[in-house]
Parts: C-alpha cells; sequence; structure tokens
C-alpha cells in the first residue's frame, strides 16, 4: 500500500521534470505497447548467445557477452509475473543503464542490464502534457513499474519506470529469497 | 619534476621513514644495550630527512615538531639518554604525530585544536627529557653560537686531525648548480633558506661566470655558482642533507672548520675548475686568507710535481696521495673507500625498484585478459581451418600469451611481510593496553600474494590478531596456573598450498571453549539441542552475526569489525577461514585466500548446453561415473574410489538443468581444504585459461557461482564457486539428515 501511495505523489512530480525527457524508444511486449526513456538506453542487440545462470529466479534469464563485458539480462514478461513470451527474429535485447545504489561506503555505481523485448517499435516525442499519471490498477503490472501512461495517436503507452523495474537490491534480494526457501 | 611532484615524492618518502621508523622504534626493546647505536642511528635519519625535506617545502609545522624530535633522539643517539619503554612508546606517538602532519599537508587540511593540543602535549613530554642535563642542552637550530659542535662526530673528529690546520671555525660550502635545478623544481634561495635554519651564514658569494652572452640566455637555466661561509653547530651529514634534493646534478663541496690545507686540494682537485679561480672563490668568500692559499697553491704543485717524477703511467689516486703525504692515515681512506662502495650500493638496489601507479598495472591486467580472451579466440579458429602451420603458430602465441600473463600477474604480487609486521605495533598498543606481555612471531613473510588481498586482508587480520590477545591469551596469574611462560605468543604465518595462501593467527592462550559456545549458540537458537556437531562446525559459530561468549566487553575487540565481518571480508576475497583449537593450550585461525583475483587456470566442463569453468587448481582427477550409481535414485549420493568413500553431486540436478543426460557422464573431483568431493558433469572439455569477470551485485548473493569468463567463442561461461556449491552440498545433507531425525 505504501507504494502505491508514493508513485501517487511521484506522479505529477515526475510530470513536471519530465520536459527534459521527451524522447522514448516504444517496443512491443505480449501484445502491449511500453516505453522506456531513451536517456537510459544504451544499446539495443540481437537476442542471442545468452548464458543461463542457475539457481537465480525465473526472470533472470542469464547473461550475454557485451564486446568483453559479462551483462545480465532479464526477461521483463516474467519480471512483471507473466508467463515469457516466444523468442522470435524479431526478439531484442535493450541495454539499458540502471544506477545501483552502493552501500554506505561506496559511491553509487551503473551496471547495464538487459531487457528482453518481442520487438522494438520507433523513437517517439512524448510531451509532458500528454502524460498521464499511472492508473490505481487495471495496467496488470505492479503500478511502482509504471511512471506514467502516454498518449500517442489517442492510444496509450506504458512508460515503465526503469528504477524499480530494474531495481538491483530488489533484484537481488528476491534471489536470496529464492535461495532461503530452497535451503 | 615540478613542485607539485615533487610534494608527492615527499609525501611518499615520508610514509616510508614514519614505518621504518615505527618498526626500528618495536625494535629497540628486543636489542642489547649495545646493539641499538645502529638503530637508533636509522630513527634519527629518519626522523631528520623529513624535517629537512619539510623545510625545503617550507612546512614549518612539520620542521618545527620535528625539530624537538630530533633533539631528543639526538641524545639519545649521544649517549646522554637511555631509550625505555615508556620513550619508546612516547617516540611512537610522536611518529603518529608527524604521520598525521604529513596527512594533513597532503589532503590540505588545516590542524585542527585535538591535532594541535596533542602536538603541545607531545612537545612538552619530549621537552622533559631536553632540560633533564642542562649542561647538554641542545640549542633551537637557527641560534646556534657554541663555538664548538655539541656533539662532534667520529669522522669530523679524525678530518681536524693532523695536517695543516687551517684558522677557520667556519664551514666552507661551495656549490655550482646544475642548469637543470630551476626545471626540477628546486631554487636554491629556499635551501640556503633552509641552511639558515641550522646556523647563520657568514657571508654568501655568487659567482656568474657560466652565465652566457643574452642572445643565448634560457631563463629557464640556472646558471649559478655560490661560495657560503657557514656558521653552525650541525655535523657534516645535517648540512649536506640539506643539498639532498639537488645532490645529483650538483657540484657541492663541503669542508668543515678546521680543515686541513690538503681537504682545500681535493676541493679544488673535485671541483676540475680552474685553480685560480676556485682560490679566488675561496678567498672571497674569506673561507681562505690569500697566504693560506698560497700554501694549498705551493702544495699543489708539490704534488704534481711529485706524480710525475715518480713516471707512473697511471695517475695516482688522491687519496693515495694524501696517504703518502703523511696527512690521513690509511684506516681513514679505507673507511672512506668503503662507505662509497656501499653507497653505490644502496643507489643500485634503489635503481631496481620503480614506482608505478597502480591504475597503470590495472589497465596493463585488464588488456592482458583480453589477450588471453583474444588468443583463446584464434586458437579455436585454427583448430577448425586445419592448417598445421597455423595451428603451430597459435600454439607458440599461446604460450607467450600465457608467459606474459604471468608475469604480469607477478607485478601485482607483493609480499606479505610488509603487512605482518605492521602487527609488531598493533601487538606492542594493545598489549599495552591490556597489561599483558605479548611476543608477535612472524614467519613466512616473504609468501607473495596479490596486492588487492593484502590490502584487504588488513582489517580482517587485525581484528583476529586483537582477538586472540584479548580473549586468547590469559592474564600472568592464569597462565602461570596453567603452567605456561608469563610471556604470552601470537604467531602470524602464511604460506601457500595447493593454489591458495594460508594466513594463520595462532596464540597459546585458553583456547575456545565448545560447550560455552555451544550452550550459547543453543540458548540464541543457532543449533537445536541435542544434535551433536563436530568440532570444526561448533568453532565456526563464533562467526554467526552477534554471536558472544565473552562475559565482558572490553574496548579492545569491540573496537572495528566483528567476527561476522571478518568471515563477509574473507569471503567477498573467494577465500574462507577455519579455526582449530584445544582448550586451555591456545588457538588458530586458518584463512585461505586464493593467490589473485584477476585470471586463473580452469578446467571447463559441459551440463546440458552450458559450460563451466572449475578452478584448475581446485581440481585433484577426473574419474567416470561408476555404472551403478547413473541410474540410482537419488539416495545415495557417493560412490567409492579406490576404496575411500568420495560424496559427488549432480550440477544437472542442482542446476536444474532439463533434457537427456549424455552417455557417459564424468566426476570431477576436487579439493578443498580438507573436503574433496565429486561433481558429476556432461563432459570434460579440458584446460582453459580462465579471465575472471565480475558477475555485479545482481548476482552477488548467488552461492555457488564465483564469477563468469568468456569463452573463446564469445559465449560466457559461468566459474564454479567451490567452497560455495561444498558448503550448500553439506548444508543440504544436515537439512535433510536433521529433517529425517526430526521425523523419526
Amino acid at each position: 500500500m505504501s507504494s502505491l501511495v508514493k508513485v501517487e505523489q511521484k506522479g505529477p512530480a515526475a510530470a513536471v521534470a519530465l520536459p527534459e525527457e521527451s524522447q522514448y524508444l516504444t517496443f512491443l511486449l505480449g501484445g502491449d505497447m511500453f516505453a522506456i526513456g531513451i536517456l537510459n538506453i544504451k544499446e539495443i542487440i540481437e537476442y542471442g548467445h545468452l548464458t543461463s545462470v542457475p539457481m537465480m529466479p525465473e526472470f533472470i534469464r542469464g547473461v550475454i557477452n557485451l564486446r568483453g563485458r559479462v551483462v545480465p539480462v532479464v526477461d521483463l514478461r516474467s519480471r512483471f509475473g507473466k508467463p515469457s513470451s516466444e523468442v522470435t527474429k524479431r526478439t531484442c535485447i535493450v541495454i539499458i543503464e540502471v544506477q545501483v545504489e552502493g552501500s554506505a561506503d561506496e559511491d553509487p555505481v551503473t551496471q547495464d542490464i538487459g531487457v528482453i523485448v518481442d520487438s522494438v517499435s520507433e523513437v517517439l516525442e512524448i510531451a509532458a502534457q500528454d502524460i498521464e499519471p499511472p492508473p490505481a490498477f487495471g495496467a496488470h503490472i505492479r503500478t511502482d513499474f509504471i511512471r506514467g501512461m502516454g498518449k500517442v495517436n489517442g492510444e496509450f503507452v506504458i512508460i515503465l519506470s526503469v528504477e524499480n523495474v530494474l531495481s538491483v537490491e530488489e533484484m537481488a534480494m528476491l534471489e536470496k529469497a529464492a535461495e532461503v526457501v530452497a535451503a | 619534476m615540478s613542485m607539485e611532484e615533487a610534494l608527492q615524492t615527499f609525501f611518499a618518502e615520508s610514509h616510508e621513514l614514519l614505518q621504518e621508523m615505527e618498526d626500528r622504534l618495536l625494535a629497540i626493546p628486543a636489542l642489547a644495550e649495545e646493539d641499538r647505536s645502529e638503530t637508533i642511528n636509522a630513527i634519527f635519519r629518519a626522523a631528520h630527512t623529513i624535517k629537512g625535506s619539510a623545510g625545503l617545502f617550507g612546512l614549518d609545522g612539520i620542521v618545527e615538531f620535528t625539530h624537538v624530535l630530533e633533539s631528543v633522539l639526538d641524545k639519545v643517539r649521544a649517549g646522554q639518554l637511555m631509550m625505555d619503554a615508556d620513550m619508546v612508546s612516547l617516540f611512537l606517538d610522536c611518529k603518529d604525530h608527524v604521520a598525521r602532519l604529513v596527512e594533513l599537508q597532503e589532503s590540505g587540511a588545516t590542524l585542527s585544536t585535538d591535532d594541535q593540543g596533542k602536538g603541545n602535549e607531545l612537545v612538552a613530554r619530549l621537552s622533559v627529557y631536553l632540560t633533564d642535563t642542562p649542561q647538554a642542552a641542545v640549542a633551537p637550530a637557527g641560534e646556534a653560537s657554541h663555538p664548538a659542535p655539541a656533539h662532534p662526530t667520529d669522522s669530523l673528529a679524525l678530518e681536524s686531525l693532523g695536517g695543516n690546520v687551517l684558522d677557520n671555525d667556519n664551514w666552507h660550502i661551495s656549490i655550482e648548480f646544475g642548469t637543470d635545478v630551476l626545471r626540477n623544481g628546486m631554487d636554491p634561495l629556499s635551501i640556503f633558506r633552509y641552511l639558515g635554519t641550522m646556523g647563520h651564514i657568514v657571508r654568501v658569494v655568487s659567482f656568474f661566470d657560466r652565465l652566457p652572452a643574452l642572445s643565448e640566455l634560457d631563463p629557464e637555466s640556472c646558471y649559478m655558482s655560490y661560495v657560503l661561509n657557514f656558521h653552525s653547530e650541525a655535523d657534516k651529514a645535517t648540512i649536506e642533507s640539506a643539498f639532498e634534493f639537488v645532490q645529483e646534478d650538483c657540484k657541492i663541496n663541503i669542508l668543515p672548520p678546521h680543515s686541513r690545507v690538503a681537504d682545500f686540494v681535493e676541493a679544488i682537485k673535485n671541483l676540475k675548475q680552474d685553480d685560480l679561480r676556485i682560490g679566488e672563490m675561496l678567498v672571497k668568500s674569506g673561507t681562505l686568507t690569500q697566504r693560506e692559499l698560497d700554501a694549498v697553491l705551493a702544495y699543489q704543485t708539490a704534488q704534481e710535481q711529485g706524480d710525475s717524477a715518480s713516471q707512473d703511467p697511471h695517475k695516482r689516486p688522491l687519496g693515495e696521495m694524501v696517504v703518502q703525504a703523511g696527512i690521513v692515515q690509511p684506516e681513514v681512506v679505507e673507511a672512506a673507500l668503503h662507505k662509497q662502495i656501499q653507497q653505490k650500493k644502496a643507489k643500485s638496489r634503489q635503481q631496481q625498484s620503480i614506482r608505478v601507479d597502480a591504475e597503470k598495472l590495472d589497465t596493463l591486467i585488464n588488456l592482458i585478459g583480453e589477450l588471453v580472451i583474444a588468443g583463446a579466440g584464434v586458437n579455436i579458429v585454427a583448430h577448425r581451418s586445419g592448417q598445421t602451420d597455423m595451428l603451430e603458430a597459435a600454439s607458440t602465441l599461446s604460450r607467450l600469451v600465457e608467459e606474459v600473463r604471468d608475469s604480469a600477474l607477478n607485478l601485482r604480487m607483493v609480499q606479505i611481510g610488509e603487512t605482518f609486521n605492521r602487527f609488531q605495533r598493533v601487538v606492542h598498543d594493545v598489549a599495552k593496553d591490556l597489561g599483558k606481555e605479548i611476543e608477535l612471531e612472524i614467519t613466512g613473510g616473504d609468501t607473495e600474494l596479490d596486492k588487492t588481498v593484502v590490502e584487504k586482508i588488513g582489517d580482517p587480520l587485525t581484528h583476529l590478531v586483537r582477538n586472540s590477545i584479548d580473549h586468547g591469551i590469559e592474564p600472568a596469574d592464569i597462565r602461570a596456573a596453567r603452567g605456561k611462560p608469563a610471556q604470552g605468543k601470537v604467531r602470524l604465518n602464511a604460506y601457500h598450498d595447493s593454489g591458495s595462501i594460508i594466513i594463520e593467527v595462532q596464540d597459546d592462550g585458553g583456547g575456545l571453549n565448545r560447550d560455552k559456545i555451544l550452550a550459547k549458540a543453543i540458548e540464541k537458537g543457532l543449533v537445536e539441542p541435542g544434535i551433536d556437531l563436530p568440532d570444526s562446525e561448533v568453532y565456526q559459530l563464533i562467526f554467526e552475526a552477534g554471536f558472544s561468549t565473552a562475559d565482558k566487553v572490553s574496548n579492545i575487540s569491540g573496537r572495528g569489525v566483528g567476527m561476522d565481518v571478518v568471515r563477509r571480508n574473507i569471503e567477498a576475497l573467494r577465500g574462507n577461514i577455519e579455526i582449530d583449537s584445544q582448550y586451555m593450550a591456545g588457538t588458530t585461525i586458518r584463512i585461505r585466500l586464493p593467490l589473485t583475483l584477476a585470471i586463473i587456470d580452469g578446467f571447463q566442463v559441459k551440463v546440458g548446453n552450458a559450460h563451466y569453468v572449475i578452478p584448475l587448481d581446485m581440481v585433484i582427477e577426473c574419474v567416470d561415473l561408476p555404472e551403478e550409481n547413473i541410474n540410482d535414485g537419488h539416495d545415495s549420493n557417493y560412490f567409492s574410489l579406490r576404496g575411500e568413500v568420495l560424496p559427488y553431486m549432480r550440477l544437472r540436478e542442482s542446476f536444474e538443468v532439463t533434457g537427456e543426460t549424455g552417455k557417459r557422464e564424468s566426476v570431477v573431483i576436487v579439493k578443498y581444504g580438507n573436503t574433496r568431493a565429486g561433481l558429476v558433469v556432461d563432459a570434460l572439455l579440458g584446460e582453459f585459461q580462465t579471465v575472471i569477470k565480475p558477475l555485479g551485485k545482481l548476482f552477488e548473493r548467488l552461492r555457488g557461482i564465483g564469477g563468469s569468463t568468456i569463452l573463446g567463442t564469445g559465449e560466457v561461461a559461468l566459474i564454479l564457486d567451490i567452497p560455495g556449491l561444498v558448503q550448500q552440498m553439506i548444508r543440504k545433507s544436515h537439512h535433510e539428515t536433521s529433517r529425517a531425525s526430526v521425523k523419526e
């Protein structure tokens, strides 16, 4: 419940802060249209050569080699609690840079995380006034994952809150929970 | 060298000198009275050099403090004061204060009132020693006015023996600055200013003869020469130290007061300059009178004639000349020569090591990591091509890459000795605080390990050593009752063992009380009552968070990190920690660490479609899984290996890999510490150089997978964390057995 309140407070504030980030990459996932601010996106690569990591929650599909660096890949569909979609020719991995809060004595660092999407569509300008606060329910995914609902040609796209969807702390915690259950 | 760089060098050197000072101070109590002089000299030199260098940079705070310290040390050196335990502690505190001053300077911070108070207090404590013996009060630098040096050194005394002593009680210093002095960030003025703190500069004469025509003059070059007439009580080495930073590219000549004529001849010879000009310089600066100069020149001419008369084709060394002339005893020359050789040796030793920015080294290691991966890629292509010459070239390449990798990793290897030596101080302080008598024994200090590991091992080790002294070693009366020597012993040891480094902290104290730990664990609900645990597991309980059996909390082990943090730090280094203890007899804590964090030799295996890498130094052998175990249920996970029971785990099950198993399963037998275990895999793929890529924060809680690496094909393979897996296996079986016993 607390997260719900937090998001409701965040909604208008985010709408005010949005002008600086008005371009979004839109992509399809299980038939729904989603968007991510392009400032967080580093690159988009073809799906392939994924090495799965055992003993991790299902939504962490594995790791890939990104020019010598090992980057974890998250399956957005299973992160949203839905069955993952089939890999097709159009399946892509979007590499997103997220902030990882270090412990007290460390500086925050950035980490690259790949997310699997069914297909990428285009980069869109969405003006701040065209962005509505997220609905309290009905979007079928956790409300704190949604930053806002953008209106594009009379249809809504779900603008994702990258910090929450790809929260390293939360995902690492989930993995611990899995371990505790297994033990 | 710019001023800023020179300053950085000063900071680095000061830290080293202070470290040396501390080491020597701690060594003092163990030395017999008559063997101390060398050590005391070294301590004095360290303080002195810091003072001298600080003076060059105008760091007055450091100069003032070290001056007082130096004065007391000087009295110790002269045998007027005895160095006792109190004084050692005082000097240690002073050393800390100097270190603090240097650090403040380094960070650009200003002195806090606390620091100032501390400094004043130390100065007051030092001054007690200075006023105790009034007849030998050391005059503050800059105001020295005693006619004779307070503590003439042996060499000075010798130098004044015999020969035609000149009637002169001032030092004579001639210096010709090298052209690059200014470019190197050194200002002759600041040197003179510093010299001024040691005595009184009676006269300075400047010589401009090296000055070129204005059109050729380079404003950044130094063309100056000076002759100084200097009145001071300082000894020659002290005066010389003022020129320490410019020594290399300058011609310097320092002649003590009352020098013999021969010395001036030497000075003239050494400078290889026009005799007359030097003579002129000497007269001008007031060192010599015209009459004396005539004597010197006459002496020299006589020498030269003697030379040609003997018809020696080799010019005789000046030293010999002087001896023959009956001015100096042969022993003195010998001593001088010996000193020269020693200095040369010290210099060549210095040149054998180079300071390198750690970052540059890291970049190199990273690049070599990439090279190793690329090399593996080339190998795969070569094998695929099937061309013999290509294969040959590729194998030569990979052999070389392997060598490069090893030597690059070696660059990062440092001896653990330095880290161990720091504990002399820790033991000294803690033992003093607790009123215990402790001896620290260090062995295996030359064991090498990765610098990153060394840096991170300091804190956990400190905690363990403090613990040993506080909780391990019993108070003297209990020790006596137990028939142990009153002095407790803590031992630090390091050695290599099957690809790991072992660091041991050992004490001869009371040992761990197994029953007490177990009782506490049961009380805390960590262990179910009635379960019989092996000793090693009981001891492991002390690493649990918030676990303490101590009846009283002391400020010694309460400080810093707890035992759970120690364990976490060690595990973060991919190491583990074991305890061996005998009640009443002592405890040994054994830390096992990997040698390096960057690249390892790996053994590649396949499970399902995924590749995994097992650190090669943990692999003992590979065998086929015995037939009867292939299709058994999950009941018995062990088989007989040449008569021994070997537990094994199927990676396929642990990693929940689906799909058909291969026709033949293999077992990789791994050893970790004293545990041996088998890992059942689908296929063995052989050795492989593995560059460890961290998996990142997302996977940091994952046990059983230690990292990842990139194969030659570009695919990512995961590196198995054997200790993690083995522990998991043990935990799992405990869990199952305890569940079974509950069911019963």
